[in-house]
């Protein structure tokens, strides 16, 4: 079993939309190792994004190449490529992304739908993940029936309930407040302490001391590690 | 937690959207089922009057091409030059070979009558209690008229249960009555209001009197017109001996074949004309072929543009939630997975669309037959018009699904992740 959890090698990416071109990543090398906790930061429309969907297994890159646990993503079928989503991804998205008329116990069971567990197995590995993120006693409420700070609990339960090694998580504290924020990168951080790998985009700052190693981005580069120094200095001064 | 779970769960939040699409189907459906159900019971109601108004071969003399009009007012006085049906052409036709297809024989003779004021009236001279046999809806008017109704009312459903010849009830409490004397007469309803006659009153027909035994409840036909004695006393009346001016009959069809029979009778009465009610019932039959062919077309337009607010509906829906299955393609459903929670929702609101549609085409059916035919219907309740709505509701569900399942299982995870 190798080290690395990810690695990527030289990808770009553009978006043709209506005779536009659009080069979201233009060259990006990265390598993660496995139990790494990592931010991505960067500018609006510096493509930190189009890089985690690329990570993903959602979205093909126009060049280059990318193993997760050694495995090349886009050498793989689509429906391959869903099936590892499944097994080896936990996404967590801006906005949380629950399914308005599931609870949260059947929003947490979503990855388990398509798998061949029985019923009960779903239902208890399910409440298993909830109870992971502190939220065992609400099984049965809808999305719109809990706090900010609970959906992005469940979001996190959906993410972690087919004990994936790798979380990907967009801004995932962009709509709460600092406390809860707070509460939040906690947890990702304990759920890092129990083995999983996290890539995470962020735009605050002060998420960054919960996790090992911060990416800068720019304009669809990644930027190198003097150069990481000197923005990291010009946003803490800001 | 399995698809159909999902797929329950988002049909009973989108309530608004799932009413549509209900609605889509049910009018679908619906239409068809009601359409059916009144062709359907028009059809019954239709057999049912062939064979309870016995009557379908009818015998009248060879008007040498001239129609000869039967039923309404017949004029025999046109007839004169015409050779007339005597006693002697009933004998023969109750002794053709095929003569056990024969039900019924009724003979009639017919003519005007002078009354005393110079008017005339018309007689038919027949043997009452054949006549009234294969024209069930004759009866007295009487005084316990309510009993009458139940009577036939009980008739009329015996009929329902089978409609073969042996439902023509010879036993009926009403026959029994028909012994009229020689000096008695059953007029017709509008006669006997033109000529101010009740149960028991006096009339003089060619100078003799006659007393009013009965008057016919109104029927609707020729027969409201008329002045019904016996056959003898008619003719002797009218002072036309042996003869007859038209021999109907109730045939039983299922017997044997209609032709044989008719070419037997042509053989045996070369001067006669022969009408079969069955070219009647033919003709009905197509009338009806035509209806029920304006019925379905009129239904599979519906029935298409039903297909059209389902199918658009569920598109909708399927943009509407390009997020939600964005995020159910990141979490591992495969392409097939969404089209399959798409077909199901399809599917499930098919069942749901099929068996209101055919509770409400019944409705529709039973509220409008009637003002569709003209009387009440009776409208069936079949299991296989229920299984076979219900069926064609998911076809079409189904159908109009697909387009929408293709086009969910085929959006772009990315660009449904916009925001990821
Ligand atoms: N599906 C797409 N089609 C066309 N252009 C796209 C698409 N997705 C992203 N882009 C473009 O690629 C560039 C990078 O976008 P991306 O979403 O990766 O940026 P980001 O760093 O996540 O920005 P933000 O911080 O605002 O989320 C932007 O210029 C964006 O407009
Ligand atoms: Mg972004």
């Amino acid at each position: 079993m190798s080290e690395i959890m990810i690695s990527i090698n030289n990808i770009i990416k553009t978006y043709r939309s209506m005779g536009d071109e659009v080069q979201a990543l233009k060259g990006v090398s990265l390598s993660i190792k496995k139990g790494e906790s990592v931010s991505v930061m960067g500018h609006s429309g510096s493509g930190k994004s189009t890089l985690l969907s690329i990570i993903g297994a959602l979205n093909p890159p126009t060049s280059g190449k990318i193993e997760i646990d050694g495995i090349d993503l886009y050498s793989l079928s689509q429906e391959k490529r869903a099936d590892f989503r499944r097994e080896y991804l936990g996404f967590v998205f801006q906005q949380f992304q629950l399914i308005p008329y599931l609870t949260a116990h059947e929003n947490v069971m979503l990855p388990l739908t398509t798998t061949r567990r029985s019923n009960k197995e779903k239902q208890e590995m399910a409440k298993e993940a909830l109870v992971r993120v502190g939220l065992g006693n609400k099984l049965n409420r809808l999305p719109n029936q809990l706090s900010g700070g609970e959906q992005e609990r469940v979001a996190i339960a959906r993410a972690i309930v087919n004990e994936p090694p790798l979380i990907l998580a967009d801004e995932p504290t962009g709509s709460l407040d600092t406390k809860t924020g707070d509460e939040i990168m906690a947890l990702f951080q304990k759920l890092n302490e129990e083995g999983l790998t996290v890539l995470m985009v962020t735009h605050n700052p002060d998420n960054v001391k919960y996790l090992s190693r911060t990416i800068m981005m720019k304009d669809g580069r990644l930027l190198n590690h003097d150069e990481q120094l000197i923005t990291t200095m010009n946003n803490t001064i800001l | 937690m399995k698809l159909y779970n999902i797929s329950i769960n988002n049909l009973l939040r989108r309530k608004l959207k799932l009413l549509f699409v209900l609605l889509g189907l049910i009018i679908g459906i619906g239409t068809i089922v009601s359409v059916y159900s009144v062709v359907d019971a028009m059809k019954l109601e239709m057999t049912r009057q062939a064979s309870e108004f016995g009557v379908n071969v009818v015998i009248t003399p060879d008007a040498g091409g001239l129609a000869f009009s039967y039923g309404g007012i017949t004029l025999p006085e046109i007839m004169y030059d015409v050779e007339q049906l005597t006693n002697e052409d009933v004998t023969t036709v109750a002794s053709v070979s095929s003569k056990e297809m024969i039900k019924i024989i009724s003979p009639k003779l017919m003519g005007l009558a002078k009354l005393e004021n110079h008017k005339k009236a018309m007689v038919v001279g027949a043997n009452l209690q054949e006549e009234f046999t294969i024209k069930p809806w004759l009866r007295l008017k009487n005084d316990n008229e309510a009993e009458a109704d139940n009577d036939i009312k009980a008739n009329a459903e015996e009929g329902d249960k089978n409609m073969s010849f042996q439902s023509l009830d010879l036993s009926r409490q009403e026959l029994a009555l028909l012994s009229l004397n020689d000096n008695q007469v059953i007029v017709g309803s509008m006669s006997a209001a033109s000529l101010g006659l009740t149960e028991g009153s006096v009339l003089q027909l060619e100078g003799k009197e006659f007393e009013v035994y009965g008057i016919l409840a109104e029927s609707g036909n020729g027969e409201d017109n008329q002045i019904y004695m016996s056959l003898t006393v008619a003719q002797e009346l009218l002072n036309r001996p042996d003869e007859i001016t038209v021999i109907e009959m109730a045939v039983d069809y299922s017997l044997s074949s209609e032709e044989k029979l008719l070419s037997e009778l042509e053989a045996a009465l070369p001067h006669t004309q022969i009408t079969s009610m069955r070219q009647e019932t033919l003709r009905r039959d197509e009338m009806l072929t035509r209806l029920v062919r304006f019925g379905m077309t009129i239904s599979v337009l519906v029935l298409l543009i039903g297909m059209l607010v389902v199918g658009l509906t569920m598109f909708s829906s399927v943009r509407e939630r390009t997020r939600e299955i964005g995020v159910f393609r990141a979490l591992g459903f495969r392409k097939l997975d969404i089209a399959k929670l798409i077909l199901l929702e399809g599917l499930l609101i098919s069942i749901g669309g099929g068996i209101l549609g055919y509770l409400f085409g019944m409705l529709v059916a039973n509220y409008s037959g009637e003002l569709l035919v003209g009387r009440e219907i009776v409208v069936q309740w079949h299991f296989s018009t229920i299984v076979l709505a219900v069926g064609l509701a998911i076809f079409m569900g189904l159908i109009s699904s697909l387009y929408p399942a293709y086009s969910a299982a085929n959006q772009d995870p990315v660009e449904a992740l916009r925001f990821f």
